[in-house]
């Protein structure tokens, strides 16, 4: 579960203070699949980033599973990381050296976990997006959507409680967007918590619940109606 | 399981880079060479100089003429000397003089050069060369002036086709006198030469003849020095001075012998050793220093490179220790490849080196284990700064960074 209470974001540039979060409350259930949507500088990235424990909020609390993070140290956040969260970001972030095997396998190299095991479960988090046949293929040897779909692979591999997305079909074409979507469709229908950031309105439709920024600040928070599943 | 791969993505980085990775190596390839060149030369030098003492033993001093003076014709070591010192001297065990001379050796078919060693029976106990056929010579010998003589196998088998030459004849003398003299031993080959110093290396035979038959064959030989041995090798320093003054009294001179041990050999060769390697271990310590600051440096630049490489690997869960590991794992790599590359070459060297300095240069496991220690050390020691900065990268400013 995730419980925000008063979150506050300030980047200093210079002399300059930008408020990116300026008090952000949002409490999200185990197995909801919730869309984070708004116009651009709207603060989504930065809201997701907070709740994915890549950054830190300058003011606020922040409850992950009924744990208090803020004073976590980075080393703890980085074992949450590991363990509780699946992030898949707009630009991939696939290590380019590495395969999509290996790629997969990353997060449980840090968990420790024996080769075999790896790589077994990294075959599999690989046959739930649908890529068996492309496991030794590198990432430019890949096309967006495969590149992304062999991320959201290494992102539920470790199972983690909660998928983060921020605009992962940003950079892909309308048919490799609703491949994305069945998977994520096909994950949250298995059990997964998903939080999504999209500015477009056709992806924030797959989820169960919208969440509207505007200027840093939860302007409408609904359940979708029309809700598109497969 | 996690170092394993960390030094995979090492190894990949390295081979992605090899140009860039080999010039950062030069520097620790240049320190590593020098240190083993250096090392394994010294224990070629010390092992040949310990090679020695097995020969002759540590407790031997040789009295000799100084050659920095005049000597006149009173002032010559002689048999009576000899006799003198085993007399005269408690600690003094045995004592052999020695006069050496160049020759000729004849059979019916051959004539060779020859280095012809005027001694006594002592100098058997004092050498321990090996006897391997026949006797060696005994007091008889010395007293008569007996006409008899020690060869060596090597050249036995030249000269007779077989080693055991023992009663057989031989002529020996100059180029226009011959005396017969009967031979009544074989000596193996390694230890005479090995005596007769440098030039024997080029002497096909080398004799052993009792001093007083030398002296009746060749009238201008002389004795060019005293082999002297203690009982112990404590009483070296206090029976070489008394052996000197004895001499002294004897000849009524001052000053006109000197007296040399191995253990004075051994010194000097420590304390020119010494001045090598500390200039040769400060080239290594810059080199190294370079190499190191070289390393730093190339990993300093692969940290950029890879910042975004650190964002994803922190994004899935490494912590600052994993990431710190896998750079320091990195600079290690390269500096234990350079250390590699750097016995090879120092091997090289020694071997190229080694033959101009007369010295069979050693490579020990103590050099190689050294080398990689200093290698290893250089490469954490530069690395853990590259390391700590990748380790401590903010995961979000890492990811962002293009
Ligand atoms: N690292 C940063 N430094 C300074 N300002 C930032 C940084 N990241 C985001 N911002 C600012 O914070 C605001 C929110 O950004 P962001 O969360 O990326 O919005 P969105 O993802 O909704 O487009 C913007 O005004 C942006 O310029
Ligand atoms: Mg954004």
């Amino acid at each position: 579960m995730v419980e925000l209470e008063g979150i506050k974001k300030v980047y200093s540039l210079g002399k300059v203070q930008v408020e990116a979060l300026k008090g952000v409350s949002l409490k999200i259930d185990k197995g909801e699949y919730v869309a984070i949507v708004g116009p651009s500088g709207s603060g989504k990235s930065t809201l997701m980033n907070i709740i994915g424990l890549l950054d830190r909020p300058t003011a606020g609390s922040y409850k992950l599973n009924g744990v208090e993070v803020s004073t976590l140290s980075d080393d703890q956040l980085a074992y949450l990381r590991n363990r509780q969260i699946g992030f898949v970001f707009q630009s991939f972030n696939l290590l380019h050296r590495l395969n999509a095997l290996a790629n997969v396998e990353l997060p449980m190299l840090y968990a420790k976990i024996p080769s075999r095991e790896r790589r077994e479960r990294a075959l599999k988090a690989l046959e739930i997006v649908g890529l068996s046949d492309r496991i030794y293929h590198k990432p430019n040897e890949l096309s967006g959507g495969q590149q992304q779909r062999v991320a959201i692979a290494r992102a539920i591999v470790m199972n983690p409680s909660f998928l983060l997305a921020d605009e992962p079909t940003g950079n892909l074409d309308t048919a490799s967007s609703i491949e994305i979507m069945k998977i994520f469709h096909q994950l949250n229908e298995a059990g997964t918590t998903i939080i999504m950031v999209t500015h477009e309105q056709d992806i924030a439709n797959h989820a169960k619940r919208i969440v509207r920024l505007r200027d840093g600040l939860i302007v409408e928070d609904s359940l979708v109606s029309n809700r598109i599943t497969y | 399981m996690y170092i394993w791969e960390a030094f995979k993505v090492a190894i990949e980085s390295i081979l992605s880079n090899k140009l860039r990775t080999f010039l950062t190596m030069l520097g620790i390839i240049i320190g590593i060479a020098s240190v083993i060149t250096i090392v394994s030369l010294g224990a070629g030098g010390q092992k040949a100089i310990l090679g020695e003492f097995e020969k002759i033993g540590v407790n031997v001093f040789s009295i000799k003429m100084r050659n920095d003076v005049d000597i006149r014709e009173g002032d010559r070591l002689t048999l009576r000397d000899v006799e003198m010192i085993r007399k005269r001297l408690p600690s003094v065990k045995y004592a052999a003089p020695v006069a050496e001379k160049m020759g000729l050796a004849k059979t019916e078919k051959y004539t060779k050069r020859a280095l012809f060693i005027g001694t006594d029976f002592d100098y058997g106990n004092i050498s321990s060369l090996k006897v391997i056929h026949g006797r060696f010579l005994n007091e008889k010998d010395i007293l008569l002036g007996r006409n008899v003589i020690l060869i060596d196998k090597d050249s036995a088998i030249e000269l007779f086709g077989y080693e055991d030459c023992v009663g057989k004849s031989i002529k020996i003398g100059t180029y226009y006198y011959f005396d017969t003299a009967k031979i009544i031993g074989v000596i193996d080959s390694g230890n005479l030469k090995s005596l007769g110093g440098s030039i024997a290396d080029q002497i096909p035979i080398i004799a052993a003849i009792p001093i007083t038959y030398a002296q009746k064959i060749f009238p201008d030989i002389n004795i060019s020095q005293i082999y002297v041995m203690t009982y112990d090798q404590s009483q070296l320093e206090e029976a070489s001075s008394q052996a000197v003054r004895l001499i002294e009294s004897l000849h009524h001179n001052k000053d006109k012998y000197k007296t040399e041990n191995l253990i004075s050999f051994l010194e000097e060769f420590n304390r020119i050793l010494g001045i090598f390697t500390t200039v040769i271990g400060a080239i290594a310590g810059i080199s190294l220093l370079v190499g190191g600051i070289g390393i730093m440096n190339i990993m300093l630049v692969s940290v950029t490179e890879r910042t975004k490489e650190i964002g994803i690997r922190k994004a899935v869960g490494a912590r600052r220790k994993d990431i710190m590991i896998q750079f320091l794992i990195e600079s290690v790599t390269i500096s234990l490849i350079g250390g590699a590359i750097g016995i090879l070459l120092g091997y090289l060297l020694a071997n190229i080196v080694g033959p101009f300095i007369d010295i069979k240069p050693i490579i020990s496991i103590n050099a190689i284990l050294i080398a990689f220690f200093f290698s290893t050390a250089v490469g954490i020691f530069f690395g853990i700064y590259p390391a700590q900065k990748a380790a401590k990268l903010d995961p979000i400013v890492a990811l962002r960074y293009e």
